[in-house]
Formats: C-alpha cells, structure tokens, sequence
C-alpha cells in the first residue's frame, strides 16, 4: 500500500497536448477516481501511471520513490482494463498466475496464490476455464482476480464497469467498494460515468480539456463546484444552470429570473460576497433539482433558507422514487425534483419551495464560481 | 387461409430457386473436375489406349507403369531419374522458405500493430509494395545479388528469394490479424512482467492458428508452384519440381508419353493438394477472420 502524488505532469502526443499540467495527490488507500467526459485524458494519465505512456515532464511517485523511467511490471502496481485483457489462449487459473510466472514464482506457490485470489473473489470453479467460456461478470472477476494476485501497492482501473450490462454494473460497482474495504489499497479507477465517481470515490478528479477542473471529495464535487463544467457534468439529472440578472434591492441583493409565462422570479441571496460586484450584470445560477421541490419532499432542516415560489409545469416525468417536474427558467429548461407520490399533471402551475443554501453562482463569461 | 395458399407458393418458389442453384454448382463441379478426371484416367492407361483415342474412356488394360516411369526413370533433361529427386529439391526449397517467411511475417505484423514506431505506415507500405511488384522485374538485380552472396544457383538461393518475395504477403496477412487483437491485452502482459518475444510468444502466437494456416497455405503453394525463379536461379543439384516436370513434359526428343506426363503433373501437383485437403477449412475460416476484422 501506498500513495500516489503526480506533479506537474505534462505529456504530448507529437504537438497535441493531452495532459496540461496535472497535480494530484492521493493517501494510502484512498480511492481517486478520475472523470470527465471521452478525450478529456483520463485514460492517458492513467497509463502515464502505469508507465504505459511515456510522461513528456513532471514527476509521479507512488509512496516515497519516484516511477519515471520504470517498467510497468516494476512500479508495484496493477491494472484492470475495460475489456478485461484476458489472455485468450490461457485457462483462467493461468491467467491469474501469468505475473507470478514471469517474476519466476514456483509452481506450488503460484498454485496456492491463485486458490486464495479465487476464493476471495469466487470464481474457484471457473479455474480451469477459457476465458471464451465466461460472461461478462465472470472475466471482469477474473481480472481483478490478475490484478489482486500481484498485490500491488496501487490499483488502478481504467472503466472496468462499461462493457457490463446496466443491473451487473451496480452489483460489481458494489463489489469493488466491498473490495477497496477489505484489502484497505489504494485505487485509482477512471470512468466517465459520475454515478460511479459518487458512490467508490474517497476523492474526485474532474478532468476536461487535459486539466484538472476540480479535485475534492465527491461532498465536495456536488455541492460545490468550482465551475460550470463540474456542476453540468457531475449529479444526474445535472445541476440546473439557469440565467439571470443580480439586482440590488434595498439593502439585500437579489437574483431575477423570467419564467415561461414571462413573469419575474426572484431569489434572495444573502451570503454570496462576490456578487456585489455584478450587480445590474448576467450571472448563471446553479441549483441542483432537489433544492426545487414540493413542500413534502423537503427536509426539515432549520438551518436551510427556502423560499416558495408558484409556476408553470411544462412535462412531468415520474421515476419512480421521484418525479421530474420540467419548467422554463430564464430560457432553459429547469428540472425540480418532487415527490414520487406527487400527482402533478403537465400546464399545472405548482408550488416550488427553493432551498437557497444550496445555489451556488458562476460567471456567465468564465463559467468560475463567484463566491 | 389465403395466408396458408401464399406460404405454400413461397415454399414451392424457394424450392424451385434451391433446385436450380444446385443444378448450376452441379455443372460447374462437372467443368472444373473434367480435368483432373482426364489426368487421373490417362495416367492409368498404355500408351497405345491413349492414341487409339477417346479421352474420357476408362482405361481398358489398368496399369502403374506411367507412375513408376513418372516417379523413378522417365527421362528428365539429361538424367533418366524420375521425378523423385527433384521432389526432394522442393521439399527442401518450401520447407524452409515458408517457416521462414511465415515467423518474419509474424514478427513484423506483430511490431507493426504492437509495437509502433515513428513510421511504421510507410514501411507497411513499402511492404505491401513488394506484393505488386512483378516477378520479371526483379530477376536482373537478384541475379546480381545472389551472384554477390555466393548462393546463385544453390537451394539456400532460392530460399532467399522465396523468403524476400513472400515477406510483403505474410507481413500483410499477419499485421490485419494483429490489428484485429486488442491492444490492451498486449499493455496486460507488459504489467505482469512479460518482455517483447515472451509476449509474442506466449500470448499472441497461441492466438494466430487461423491466420498462421493460411499462410502457410498462401505461401507453400506459390513457392511449390513457382516457375520463373526455379527457372532462372535453380542449378542441376536444385532444380525443382516444376522445372523438372516442364523438362519432362517438354523434351523434344523421342515418343511424347502422356500418360507419364500427366502422373508426372499430378505427381506434381499433389503435394499443394494434400495442404488444401488437410487444412482447408481452416484456411476458410482464417480468411473470414481476416475479412471480418482486418
């Protein structure tokens, strides 16, 4: 086990720049999920760790040594791929036992290692399979089954989960936080899925562009974005990002907005600092959905401030444990997340509590948080 | 009920179209087997039974003289050897040119599409060049060359030669197999500690059977097959089969024996035979792996 701390790492292909300076560090069995959307660079840090792509500059470390210039096979690590990389030719067993086999391990040890791996994972009966022989879950087992064998000193996946289907993806997800527990290792998972980045990571590492937009707990990542990107791109359905004016009334600021029905909505805001200077000024309010929603569904926290405010439904959407209400806000489309018992129709107009300790502001022209 | 009478009127159409295409395939079978079934039948006939015509006829006396003559004493140039020690010629020729084209096509399809380096396109291409280039072309400048080796006019000569010219379609064939292979895997046995043959060795080549049969196949039936550089390379103590079977065929002297011409040809022919009739169907299937995936 061990830490992981990239500084200043760069890396080109040729003149395109992938990687743009990325800084992060993660603790002894921490779990750092990298995310953002495809041809952000995930993927390419990840092999830069793993020693798979060369760095143009900058340094990694895992624990106190520096890997530049390592092999893979000797940086103490291990990798999961996304179609699982199992070798065709090999029986599952050999598979697992490949890595200890090349280091030069005995037959006896290997054999015992392997037993153990495929006991903690359950797949002991599957040992003496082809790797053709076995579903998608089972060869996503086995991988980890390589990788675990080589008890590494960090983990890393790169979207092991997106060749699977949709209900097995949640019970592996599960599987690998269960894992992540039990052994107490380090891991570094990429995936371009946020769900998954919520529910296994210790820390996030929202990347886009090749640069870091946001590195904090997932907490952290949801409630306070430092961007646009990061607060569009992470929850599901995404943070509502909704245009409006900032006006000075008396003495407090408030946030305006047009409805549909070409009415003024406004919001007080009362301890965001920044804003005083945009006033008369567009600025683009965050509000996740279920900071808009029906009197039932809101928790009674005192500390929260609410305000209600009466409009017009355009579509509902029922889910089930939720229902989506769609309304226009300030010319988009804003989602409110409402009781799934609520029986709202389409063109009702509806009472909406907004939970304003929980907007948060960016600049229309930077996409930066105001704070 | 309607629906039952137009059912029925399919069923009869499609039968009656699976009737016809198998009457066509039927005569082709009969047109592209007419030949071998000539060759074979006058084989086994005296000469006088060939003269006395009727081409298609059964031989009315069986006999195996044309194929012992064919193998052990027909005349062949100036030797009255049979065509027995040329076959060895050419086994000793193809076994090695095709082992060998076959593992350096293996090897350069596998850094081609593995192990990329800073223009790799353009040797592909370079490679895939050599596949279009005629064989007349080359003559002079291999000549030339093998004169400057020491190997003109030697079974190691024409190894060569079979080995150069082979290599554009064996590397083309091996690199869209490997193209087809997932990169990851390759990046899997570079983490658990395998170095670049070991890889090769270990992970892809247990993978390769289907593309390694129709090479092989590919390769030893052009190289079996091959006239012009036996013709122009080979020296009396490694003349080939083909040569020696147009010597054969093609002296000018004395009475012309069809019946040991065409048990020499098939003589000749047989050994491209038995690799198709054993490993067809694999040369099938890696031929679809190829057209799929490539």
């Amino acid at each position: 086990m061990a830490s992981l701390t990239i500084s200043d790492l760069y890396k080109s292909f040729g003149a395109v720049e992938v990687l743009k300076g990325i800084d992060l560090s993660i603790e002894d069995g921490g779990f750092l999920v990298l995310v953002g959307p495809s041809g952000c660079g995930k993927s390419t840090l990840l092999n830069t760790i793993a020693g798979l792509e060369e760095i143009t500059s900058g340094e990694i470390m895992i624990g106190d040594n520096s890997v530049a210039g390592l092999h893979p096979s000797k940086r103490n690590i291990a990798m999961v791929f996304q179609s699982y990389a199992l070798y065709p030719n090999m029986t599952v067993s050999q598979n697992i036992s490949f890595g200890m086999e090349m280091q030069g391990i005995d037959k006896d040890e290997r054999s015992k290692a392997v037993d153990k791996v495929a006991d903690t994972l359950q797949i002991s009966e599957l040992l003496d399979r082809k790797p053709s022989q076995l579903s998608g879950g089972q060869r996503q087992r086995v991988a980890m089954g390589r990788a675990i064998v080589r008890e590494p000193e960090v983990f890393l996946f790169d979207e092991p989960l997106s060749n699977l289907d949709a209900k097995l993806r949640i019970d592996m997800r599960t599987e690998i936080k269960r894992l992540h527990q039990r052994l107490g290792s380090t891991i570094i998972y990429v995936t371009h899925d946020q769900i998954e980045a919520m529910t296994l990571a210790t820390k996030i590492a929202v990347l886009k562009d090749g640069c870091i937009q946001q590195y904090g707990s997932p907490y952290e990542i949801y409630n306070n974005p430092s961007n646009m990107f990061v607060a569009n791109f992470m929850g599901a359905p995404s943070m509502n990002l909704i245009e409006g004016q900032v006006k000075k009334v008396g003495n407090s600021i408030e946030f305006q907005m047009t409805s549909s029905s070409g009415e003024n909505v406004s919001l007080p805001v009362s301890d965001v600092k920044g804003l005083e200077s945009y006033i008369d000024k567009l600025v683009v309010c965050g509000i996740r959905p279920e900071a808009i929603t029906d009197l039932e569904l809101l928790t009674n926290n005192s500390n929260s401030e609410v305000v209600e405010k009466e409009l017009l439904v355009d579509v509902v959407e029922p889910a089930g444990s939720d229902t989506f209400a769609i309304l226009e806000l300030g010319g988009k489309q804003v989602v409110a997340r409402l009781n799934g018992n609520s029986r709202v129709s389409a063109g009702e107009k509806i009472k909406l509590i907004f939970n304003l300790s929980q907007t948060v502001f960016f600049d229309k022209k930077t996409e930066e948080r105001i704070r | 009920m309607k629906l039952n009478a137009l059912q029925e009127s399919n069923i009869n159409k499609s039968r009656m179209s699976r009737t016809l295409i198998y009457i066509v395939l039927f005569v082709f079978v009969i047109y592209y087997l007419l030949p071998l079934y000539v060759m074979m039948i006058n084989s086994f006939k005296h000469l006088d039974d060939i003269r006395s015509g009727g081409m298609l006829n059964l031989p009315s006396i069986w006999t195996l003289d044309p194929w012992k003559s064919a193998w052990s004493s027909a005349q062949i140039g100036i030797d009255p050897s049979g065509l027995k020690p040329y076959l060895w010629n050419s086994i000793l020729m193809v076994v090695p040119a095709v082992f060998i084209s076959t593992v350096l096509g293996s090897l350069n399809g596998y850094v081609l599409t593995k192990w990329q380096f800073r223009g790799h396109g353009v040797v592909f291409g370079l490679l895939l060049l050599a596949c279009f280039i005629p064989f007349q072309v080359v003559l002079i400048p291999m000549a030339k060359i093998l004169g400057l080796l020491g190997l003109a006019g030697t079974t190691s000569g024409l190894i060569l030669v079979h080995v150069v010219y082979g290599l554009g379609f064996t590397t083309l064939f091996f690199r869209n197999y490997y193209a087809a292979f997932p990169t990851e895997i390759v990046k899997a046995a570079q983490i658990d500690g395998a170095g670049f043959f070991r890889i090769f060795w270990r992970v892809l080549l247990p993978s390769s059977g289907p593309i390694i049969v129709v090479t092989v196949i590919w390769q030893f039936t052009n190289i079996w097959n091959d006239f012009l550089f036996g013709a122009s390379f080979a020296d009396f103590d490694s003349i080939p089969m083909t040569i020696a079977l147009n010597n054969l065929v093609n002296s000018s002297t004395g009475v012309k024996e069809y019946n040991v011409h065409f048990a020499g040809a098939i003589l000749a022919a047989l050994p491209t035979l038995i690799v198709y009739i054993v490993s067809g169907r694999y040369f099938v299937r890696g031929l679809m792996a190829g057209a799929v995936k490539g």
